[in-house]
């Protein structure tokens, strides 16, 4: 039978968005050299073109001698936190972790001055499993493999701790305290507990409270076996990462409404003030990850990462700085592809290879503002594609993949405003390495988020910033996020009538 | 243009005032009411589920354009009622599998196979075994139509037809599958009588199976 390719690739990072179960086609490869076969599930998803150019889903394929491929993915950006925050200072070493569902990001810190002393990250050792939460549920629930997976991320979170104390020449030393924050899936694949509920309705968590170890229960072997604290869900799809999001950009302490949004393959969205927050979930698809999307790739050398007009969509914007548009500065058009009005950043230079999610986000806020994309989403000559820079285009279901990803964001916020009897936000704080990148004019001009951009403000990493706070305010039992956790109402889009009424309205471009 | 090809449009535009306006108008000058199926709803959401296919309608439009038709069915099928009461080409139960709640692809393809004469009865979502089973007796039912968005939630597929096999009604009803995490190849695995990949590729299946007497 030979060699699944699926292993050989994963462990070179190569991500599998469906779990290797040959229905997406994330994990396209070219066979340059050598003989993979193609089987049923791919010559469903693949052309007859494709197959005869030598495409192949990589999930499907096994090896038996030497191959030679060309693979479509790309290294992951990884977002860090450095924010400084205030803090009371406690003796000994601590170590907060963001168990993201693709990625990892652990930091040592010194609890006495609040310094970061080492950064660890790495690629979610499940995705192999799965890219998004669900196709993991699929695999942990139907697949029976929840076990495993729990194995496995216990594993790598325990060299990640061993990796930092290594790079801040600590080894040995004793962990205080470890704080572990990530959505609810990852709460339960983390802590052990039955994660079935979490793949249908009504999605409630099993037990979504505060979980508790001591570090050896997880087969780590640190000095001192330092307790280990996952912190409480919120909700079916609102996790501990949320929590701490909200922790962070310290929502309950503002008078005037204010909101979170996590862009992500599930959306996460809280609006609220210190009177009380309400959160929810929606599931946003993989476009803004590039997934699905004809040349889709991650933000990774050779992605069209923005994509800007001359003159620009607001050239007030950018005397404010918000975002310079660095055809106008020194810079100069170093690393842009350029016709027309149209100019294309390629990240690293050199010739464009596909379109990340800001990219795509930009790119249509360009053909909405050309006139090249009508508000309903199609392309008003009726071409199926669009070329934004040879040989990237945008094709007719790209956009369709957006307004379906957008439609879901754009109502959960509209919904949550309506139950808060909102009509406007004081600021909006957009979490995440999507937030981070996303050009926030665009962002409005799509109907993505619809607020005027500077009231939107990129809040980095809050699920990381909020383990670190959480690392100072564990003490008593609980400490500050449980008092926040019980003013945050959580509220079940699914089950809400009107929120497939609102979607479909939020599917046409303003 | 003729009165038929001004309605096809006006469906076509999503226009419900002005379908309904010409679908009385057309009463009035005497067209039979099931003339209207055949000559203009038929046809116009053919051409919607066509534009569906190509890209060039997304869900908006072809919820826009299915309540236009209804604006026009909703008048029609009273007058039917009597000596031209046209036979229905089957009767379809719809449903969301349990533990799902997506409801807008279901809702498409429902409206699509009611435009194209199916009689059409809806269980809405989050719709357990038991529920199709009864429904399909209840009704006649010739077609069991299902949806599933999520992986998880699909497989219960599996346990309605198994369900209408321990209840004696599988060989009395073809299964339509359909949903973004399907494949062909998933759908026969359970024993599903076809798989429609889009609302219109699920009106094309239907009207392949479709009883020979309609």
């Amino acid at each position: 039978m030979g060699t699944p390719l699926r292993d050989l690739l994963f462990e070179q990072g190569v991500e599998f968005p469906c779990g290797g179960q040959g229905r997406c086609r994330g994990c396209r490869i070219r066979v340059l050299k050598g003989k993979a076969e193609v089987n049923q599930a791919q010559q469903e998803r693949l052309s007859g073109e494709e197959i005869a150019e030598g495409w192949r889903l990589a999930c499907q394929c096994a090896v038996e001698g030497d191959l030679e491929i060309e693979l479509r993915q790309w290294d992951a950006a990884i977002l860090v936190d450095e924010t400084p925050f205030a803090f009371r200072p406690r003796q000994g070493l601590g170590v907060a972790v963001d168990l993201g569902t693709t990625t990892l990001v652990a930091q040592l810190l010194d609890l006495a001055t609040g310094r970061v002393l080492a950064v660890s990250t790495a690629l979610n050792a499940q995705a192999r499993y799965g890219a998004d939460v669900m196709s993991r549920l699929h695999f942990a629930v139907l697949g029976g493999g929840q076990a495993q997976l729990e194995a496995l991320i216990r594993q790598q979170i325990g060299a990640l701790i061993e990796q930092l104390l290594f790079s801040a020449a600590r080894q040995g030393a004793e962990i205080a305290d470890i704080v572990v924050v990530g959505n609810t899936v990852m709460h339960h694949f983390f802590c052990g507990i039955a994660a079935e509920p979490l793949a249908h309705y009504p999605f409630e968590p099993t037990e979504g409270g505060l979980q508790t170890f001591r570090s050896s229960a997880l087969g780590w072997k640190l000095v001192g076996d330092p307790r280990v604290r996952f912190l409480p869900c919120l909700g079916g799809f609102v996790g501990s990462d949320v929590l701490a999001g909200i922790l962070a950009a310290k929502l309950p302490e503002h008078d005037d409404l204010v909101g979170l949004v996590d862009l992500g393959t599930n959306g996460e969205i809280v609006i609220g003030n210190k009177e009380g927050l309400v959160c929810a979930s929606t599931a946003a698809g993989p476009a803004f990850e590039g997934a699905k999307i004809s040349m889709g790739m991650r933000a990774a050398t050779g992605a069209i990462s923005q994509v800007t007009l001359s003159p620009p969509l607001n050239p007030l914007l950018n005397e404010e700085g918000s975002k310079a548009n660095p055809l106008l500065t020194e810079e100069g058009t170093k690393g842009w592809c350029s016709h027309g009005r149209l100019h294309c950043r390629v990240i690293g230079g050199g010739t464009p290879r596909g379109l990340c999610g800001s990219g795509l986000v930009d790119a249509v806020a360009a053909g909405l503002e050309l006139g090249v994309i009508t508000t309903s989403g199609r392309f008003a000559n009726g071409e199926a594609s669009w070329m934004l820079a040879s040989p990237v285009t945008l094709t007719q279901n790209d956009i369709r993949e957006l307004q379906l990803a957008k439609a879901a964001i754009a109502a959960g916020i509209k919904l949550l405003m309506q139950r808060k009897g909102a009509t406007e936000l004081a600021r909006l704080y957009l979490a995440g390495a999507f937030g981070n990148y996303i050009d926030r004019m665009s962002a409005q001009r799509i109907g993505l988020i619809d607020f005027p951009p500077e009231t939107v403000e990129a809040a980095g990493n809050t699920a990381l910033l909020g383990a670190k706070l959480a690392l100072f305010s564990l003490d008593s039992e609980g400490g500050s996020y449980a008092e926040v956790r019980r003013r945050i109402e959580h509220v079940a889009l699914n089950a809400d009538p009107s929120f497939q009424d609102v979607f479909v309205e939020e599917l046409a471009f303003p | 243009m003729s009165i038929f090809e001004e309605l096809q449009q006006a469906i076509i535009d999503g226009k419900a005032p002005v379908a309904k306006q010409l679908t009385e108008r057309g009463l009035k000058e005497g067209i039979k009411p099931h003339e209207f199926f055949p000559k203009a709803i038929i046809p116009a959401m053919d051409e919607v589920g066509r534009r569906m296919r190509d890209c060039e309608f997304f869900i908006p439009e072809v919820l826009i354009a299915a309540r236009a038709a209804r604006g026009s069915t909703d008048i029609l099928r009273p007058l039917l009622m009597g000596e031209e009461a046209i036979k229905p080409v089957g009767t379809v139960v719809i449903g969301t599998v349990k533990g799902d709640l997506h409801d807008i692809g279901k809702n498409i393809v429902a409206m699509m196979l009611e435009s194209a004469g199916f009689r059409i009865v809806d269980l809405g979502v989050d719709v357990p075994p038991e529920k199709i089973v009864e429904a399909v007796k209840q009704h006649e039912a010739n077609f069991v139509a299902l949806s599933a968005l999520l992986t998880t939630t699909m497989v219960n597929m599996k346990g309605i037809i198994e369900a209408l096999v321990a209840a004696g009604l599988r060989d009395k009803v073809k299964v339509l599958v359909g949903g973004a995490p399907l494949t062909d190849g998933w759908a026969h695995s359970i024993g599903a009588d076809g798989y429609g990949k889009d609302a219109p590729g699920a009106v094309e299946l239907a009207r392949k199976l479709a009883p020979a007497s309609a």
